[in-house]
């Protein structure tokens, strides 16, 4: 299936006084794909987004949003958008909301159908102000797909949300995806966008460092995690120069370390009834953690 | 293949409309359910009206005064919507993020602004509808038909600068402070535009600088509609409303834009001119007299008092008109040792005694009249605070008995004097009509030390019934304390 570039930043800086929010950076939504966008608080991840999203202009480089500036009203009558941290009027009823959104969109799906899609019939009777903070991301939720978007804003979609009501968040934005809907996703939960995206950008101090499938960003990730049960004693392990870190856990040691199968030979060798290996490869979370990390220790240095 | 080719994404023309119209109606529905703007915006001006204008004015046995009150509470009523639907809520949604949100969705350009403007106007209309109906049915105001519509509408469209203003506060302020600022705003601004307490009776300080208020302006056209003393032209008070509206929607434009709000689109410059076009065409037809500078005026005043004696809301046109007045140009000079005039009953100093009032004038003819003439007449007196509205002057009669008689000068242009006094300002009131009580004509005027010709064109004031004058005072209202004017060579011609 080939695909076209829905939303697109291109060599885009901004500055908010001595900090750069965003420092060339770049990031092109493709049709189909469900894009994470991650990285640490501070990372510029909200500044991108209101950049795609024409609330700001980049100080320097281009967005695009299906072809037009984001300002223009044309590209954005093509998105969905869930934001965060926004006080919708407390007195209007979840329906209303819905409807206005909706009318700003040349063919928006059925207020009713999507209040089924997302059993939200329950919520109807209360004004929006009266709902839990749990709700009340539903109730955007639906806003944000009520319009039938070809792309979706999803900043932080589940804060705020119980197990269950993410997961049925999730199996939406998964049957939207099958639909063809494309989406941008924002995230704190790293096991979100693993759960989820079918890419992932990570950024740092404003830059893209590294973007790819979810197993393309773990394999990044060098360190693995090496537990077993042994007779050896930790101290001495420790100062091992394979090991990173150690942790005892009741009867198993726990290694980290960036030369697994060197760690295992040696192993091996010094206890040879050595029992119960498990070897892991980092996840999402700890890729992430490195990554971000080593962008920080590049401009420390 | 992507679907960005394969869906349709322009907005159909109705679908749009039904945009802009579902944003009014949430807008307003949103207004209506939100307390603490619907109850001060849509009850106090009535509740002060059936308060200050009904209740009070019915115990004062005042009948004039139910048509100030009823005109000016109009005009409170139309501050509030704006002030406060921009000034509080625009604060509020431009921090907690509501703002940024409409601006990401696809929200047609500027509908924010329009629907919470057209909100304030159907607030407006509601509280002007509620006055209009307890004026005419409980205080028995006298108000025609076209009166009544002529008075809607100014206070409908009265709302726009209100609103502007409000846009200003609400681009500046935080969320928080913007109810204080609002108030501060609205409610000195009603007093002293001269909405709780006529111009006449403030200070002359007060009353000098109301016309920096647009409220004032406002008010002049709502007191001019009803037939109660106004001052100025309806294309002067037109002018300073529209420019009001310009400035403070350009200044709120500007501000906004600067923190990244695009309220009008991402073509601002294309609406702004629009916006700027349609305020300078009312400016410029305000300058060129079309809403009726002084001469235009009374076409329009003079229909409406066509009207008035058509819809009989008096039974003015079957009620004979007075005495033609005569031909002679001078009703008084002072220079023949009395205060005579030429017909009537002459000058005659008046207090406000017969009123419950300790107001008091005394009269005497002093040598060194205007222009050299002989002689003038002298009033001076002492303003008391007994009653609400005090009054103590000098009063002519055109045609005996007092009050009683009536002259027809309705084929007269104008009618002036020579005044000068002690800085303060005093008004020429001419009393006329079927009802004694009716409220008189008020204009006023400065007497300084140097002698100055008030002139009066009676056609600019269409709502004092020139065919029924029962009497012409000079005088004051207000403040309490002592005067002293001098008047002299009194002419209807």
């Amino acid at each position: 299936m080939s695909q076209t570039t829905l939303a697109s930043l291109t060599g885009a800086h901004k500055r908010y006084g001595k900090v750069a929010a965003l420092d060339g950076f770049d990031l092109a939504v493709k049709s189909h794909e469900l894009l994470a966008l991650l990285g640490p608080n501070g990372a510029g991840k909200s500044t991108a987004i209101s950049i795609l999203l024409g609330l700001q202009a980049p100080d320097k480089g281009s967005a695009e949003l299906f072809g037009h500036a984001p300002q223009e009203i044309d590209g954005r009558r093509r998105i969905g958008v869930m934001m965060q941290e926004v006080a919708l009027p407390g007195v209007m009823r979840p329906r209303e909301l819905l409807e206005q959104v909706a009318s700003y969109y040349p063919a928006p799906y059925e207020v009713d159908a999507v209040i089924a899609r997302l059993s939200l019939e329950s919520l109807l009777k209360r004004p929006y102000g009266k709902l839990s903070g749990g709700q009340k991301r539903q109730v955007q939720f639906a806003m944000a797909i009520v319009g039938r978007p070809e792309l979706l804003f999803l900043d932080e979609p589940s804060v705020g949300l119980d197990v269950q009501a993410r997961e049925a968040l999730w199996k939406v934005v998964r049957e939207l995806l099958h639909e063809g809907c494309s989406i941008l996703l924002t995230t704190h939960y790293l096991e979100e966008a693993e759960a989820l995206a079918d890419r992932v950008a990570v950024m740092a101090r404003g830059r893209l460092i590294t973007s790819g499938s979810v197993n393309e960003i773990r394999a990044h990730v060098t360190r693995k995690q090496v537990s077993f049960v042994s007779r050896l004693a930790p101290d001495s392990v420790r100062d091992w120069p394979e090991v990173m870190q150690l942790e005892i856990e009741r009867d198993r040691m726990q290694i980290t370390t960036r030369s697994a199968e060197a760690l295992l030979v040696r192993l091996f060798r010094e206890d040879p009834q050595l029992s119960d290996i498990e070897v892991k490869r980092a996840g999402l979370a700890e890729a992430f953690t490195e990554l971000t990390n080593e962008t920080k220790q590049e401009a420390l240095s | 293949m992507s679907l960005a080719t394969t869906m349709a994404t322009n907005m159909p023309g109705t679908r749009l409309w039904a945009a802009y119209f579902g944003e009014i109606r949430f807008e307003f529905i949103k207004s209506l359910r939100t307390p603490a703007f619907a109850v001060p915006t849509l009850f106090f001006p009535v509740m002060f009206y059936v308060l200050f204008g009904i209740v009070l004015g019915s115990m004062r046995g005042n009948g004039g005064m139910s048509q100030y009150a009823f005109a000016s509470y109009g005009v409170f009523g139309a501050m509030g919507p704006g002030l406060f639907g921009f000034g509080v809520s625009l604060a509020i949604e431009r921090e907690q993020g509501l703002l940024r949100l409409k601006q990401a969705l696809p929200s047609p350009p500027g509908a924010y602004l329009l629907a919470r403007a057209a909100m304030a106007m159907l607030f407006v209309a509601i509280i002007s509808l509620s006055l209009t109906l307890m004026a005419v049915l409980i205080a028995h105001v006298p108000l025609t038909f076209g009166q009544g519509i002529r008075l809607f509408v100014i206070d409908v469209l009265g709302a726009l600068p209100f609103c502007a203003i409000g846009m200003f506060v609400g681009a500046l302020v935080s969320g928080q402070a913007s109810p204080a600022i609002v108030n501060l705003i609205f409610l000195p601004m009603a007093f002293l535009s001269g909405l709780w307490l006529p111009i006449q009776f403030m200070p002359k300080v007060l009353a000098d600088i109301a016309p920096a208020w647009p409220a004032f302006h406002l008010a002049q056209m709502a007191l001019a509609t009803v037939g109660a003393p106004s001052r100025g032209t309806l294309g002067g008070h037109v002018g300073v409303l529209a420019a009001i509206t310009l400035v403070f929607f350009l200044l709120a434009m500007r501000r906004m834009h600067g923190s990244g709000f695009r309220l009008l689109g991402a073509r601002p410059k294309r609406t702004l001119a629009i916006v700027a076009g349609a305020g300078a065409v009312v400016l410029g037809l305000s300058l060129s007299g079309v809403f009726g500078g002084e001469s235009a005026n009374t076409e329009d005043a003079a229909a409406a008092t066509d009207e008035s004696s058509a819809a009989a809301a008096t039974p003015a046109s079957s009620s004979p008109p007075g005495v033609p007045a005569p031909a002679i140009p001078v009703i008084a000079d002072f220079d023949g040792g009395s205060a005579a005039t030429s017909y009537g009953v002459g000058w005659s100093a008046s207090g406000d005694d017969m009123r419950g009032g300790n107001s008091s004038a005394t009269q005497r003819l002093v040598d060194g009249g205007a222009a050299g003439s002989k002689g003038a007449l002298e009033v001076s007196g002492n303003i008391g605070d007994a009653i609400q509205y005090p009054f103590a002057g000098t009063m002519f009669f055109p045609e005996g008995p007092p009050m009683k008689g009536m002259m027809d000068i309705s084929g007269k242009r104008t009618l002036s004097f020579q005044a000068r006094g002690d800085g303060k300002r005093y008004m020429l009131m001419v009393i006329s009509g079927v009802q004694v009580d009716a409220i008189p004509l008020m204009y006023d005027f400065e007497a300084g030390p140097e002698w100055k010709e008030v002139r009066l064109e009676l056609a600019g004031f269409a709502n004092a019934d020139f065919k029924r004058v029962r009497a012409i005072g000079v005088g004051t209202m207000a403040p309490v304390g002592p005067f002293r004017f001098q008047i002299d060579n009194v002419r209807l011609e």
